[in-house]
């Protein structure tokens, strides 16, 4: 099989799963009891947070683990219910969603815009060295004339606070909370080959915070629920072997390369191909390519792909079980054929070259035959 | 529930991989009498189907030979390839009693949001069926 759906979710790492599977034995112990054995599982969660925390460029109080980003968005979201909400139409449904529920017209103000976005990999907001703590811009090139998204945040800190989903960024680029000038960023363990159900939300200190699960002392009582310790210890593991293997640089050199590669070998080889994805480096996260196929239809090809054993996602509306297409897309291309026609390839650290041409070997057939059938005129 | 790995029925991915009936490149390359057409690229999906028409001896009319052209995802593939398998050789009035109904039990069952693109393969072929009695 070739897995190209890591922004999706990655498979557990092998040294995560052994750290999760040596926790599962010496760390079981409900970490919030006062016994030794609590104390000890506490203190690996301890660990873990100031781990994260120094990736990101916060203090570790700052850092609270959830059940993963779709809890993480809620809960600021949430925080700001009855005020105003304002989010980048890019946004996970997690945050569009919650905002929608919640947003009301009330100060202060939150927004909540995506560092990285995870169907085309476009970063919304370049970090810039001299940007201050207050400032949070948004990258206005990205969105085209025909959007009216793209302008400077409000930077009253008395009226209005910052979110960012920081989910695909993490271990692909560097992230500093700080440096973003955020008040709240939200992360997840199984994009970095950690395991699913963990995550956690950075809450700069003196911001508003309302527990979206209560009924718990955990995590200075701003998250109630047992600590999840062997998950926990997983995504400490998964953030050690970005540490140690550099993931970060071999994201930006190996693995954009490929991805270059497969971009070019599409646009050259298969008629009808444009990308979604801006490849200027900075513009975008190195491991994520979004391309469609004109005339063709995103799911059937994900879906011929699939039986090639490709594995692949779409923005298609018909592969979501919706009769919308890809928010992101629709944001970004204002149009519905695109989105429909759209298939993301997403890469990890264990694609190789082989898995390009895997690709290549097959993609042009596939988009060949469904192009030959469409009503729809190249 | 049946556990099955992949999205549709085996009947629906049969379908999918190896479809029937399908007219691949140019219209011209199929001699037909009536064409129907239904959906929009914009939702997504849009079918094409192509009928030709024989007069048996009996009098009546039938689907001598029939084509599709799709933009459209999987399901949408198997079920006009599954409608053309079903329609072919019947007279036209037997073929207007053909229901999405009968295209979803054929492939199986279709999951409920897919069920549109059997209704979408109903629907161009009485679009053709039209298109034939008023042009003949």
């Amino acid at each position: 099989m070739v897995y190209l759906d890591y922004a999706a979710t990655c498979p557990i790492l092998p040294s995560v799963a052994s750290a999760m599977a040596a926790a599962e034995r010496k760390y079981f112990a409900n970490a919030s009891a006062l016994h030794t054995p609590g104390h000890q599982a506490m203190n690996e969660i301890e660990d873990c947070r100031e781990k994260l925390a120094r990736m990101v460029g916060c203090e570790a109080d700052e850092i609270i683990f959830t059940s993963g980003a779709t809890e993480s968005n809620n809960t600021v979201v949430r925080t700001f219910e009855g005020c105003e909400i304002e989010t980048s139409p890019f946004e996970h449904h997690s945050v569009i969603e919650a905002a929608k529920k919640y947003r009301g017209e009330k100060l202060p103000k939150l927004y909540s815009y995506m560092l990285a976005n995870n169907e085309t990999g476009a970063i919304l907001n370049l970090p810039h060295p001299e940007v201050s703590a207050c400032h949070f811009s948004v990258n206005t090139d990205l969105f085209a004339a025909k959007n009216e998204w793209g302008k400077e945040l409000a930077t009253d800190r008395r009226s209005a606070y910052f979110h960012s989903d920081l989910t695909q960024a993490l271990g692909k680029i560097p992230v500093n909370v700080k440096d973003l000038g955020l008040d709240y960023a939200t992360f997840s363990a199984h994009k970095i080959g950690g395991p699913v159900g963990v995550g956690a939300l950075y809450v700069r200190r003196g911001v508003p915070f309302c527990p979206l699960l209560i009924g718990g002392r955990q995590e200075g009582g701003r998250r109630g629920g047992t600590y999840n310790t062997i998950g926990i210890i997983g995504f400490g593991a998964a953030l050690d072997e970005v540490e140690r293997n550099g993931d970060i640089e071999e994201y930006n050199t190996r693995i954009r390369n490929m991805r270059d590669t497969l971009a070019r070998m599409i646009l050259k080889d298969i008629p009808g191909s444009s990308l979604n994805t801006d490849l200027m480096p900075g513009r975008s996260l190195p491991n994520i390519l979004n391309v469609s196929f004109a005339a063709a239809e995103g799911e059937s090809i994900q879906l011929y792909l699939d039986a090639e054993e490709i594995v692949v996602s779409t923005g298609s509306a018909c592969a979501a079980g919706d009769i919308k297409p890809s928010h992101v897309l629709m944001a970004l291309a204002g149009d519905a054929e695109v989105a429909h026609s759209s298939i993301r390839f997403s890469f990890g650290l264990a694609n190789t070259m082989r898995d390009v041409e895997a690709v290549m070997r097959v993609l042009p057939g596939i988009i060949k035959k469904l192009q030959g059938v469409s009503t729809v005129a190249l | 529930m049946t556990k099955q790995d992949w999205v549709y029925s085996e009947t629906v991915k049969e379908h999918f991989l190896n479809p029937r009936n399908f007219l691949m490149g140019d219209e011209s390359g199929f001699s037909y009498d009536a064409v129907g057409t239904v959906g929009n690229p914009v939702c997504g999906d849009q079918m094409k189907m192509y009928i030709k028409v024989a007069r048996r001896e009996d009098g009546a009319e039938v689907i001598d030979d029939i084509r599709w052209k799709t933009y459209g995802c999987a399901s949408a593939i198997a079920s006009t390839s599954a409608l053309s398998e079903i329609a072919k050789g019947k007279t036209l009035d037997a073929a207007l009693l053909i229901s999405a109904e009968d295209i979803d039990a054929y492939l199986g069952k279709l999951p409920k949001h897919k069920f549109h693109c059997s209704i979408l393969g109903h629907d161009a072929l009485r679009d053709a069926i039209e298109q034939y009695r008023k042009n003949h």
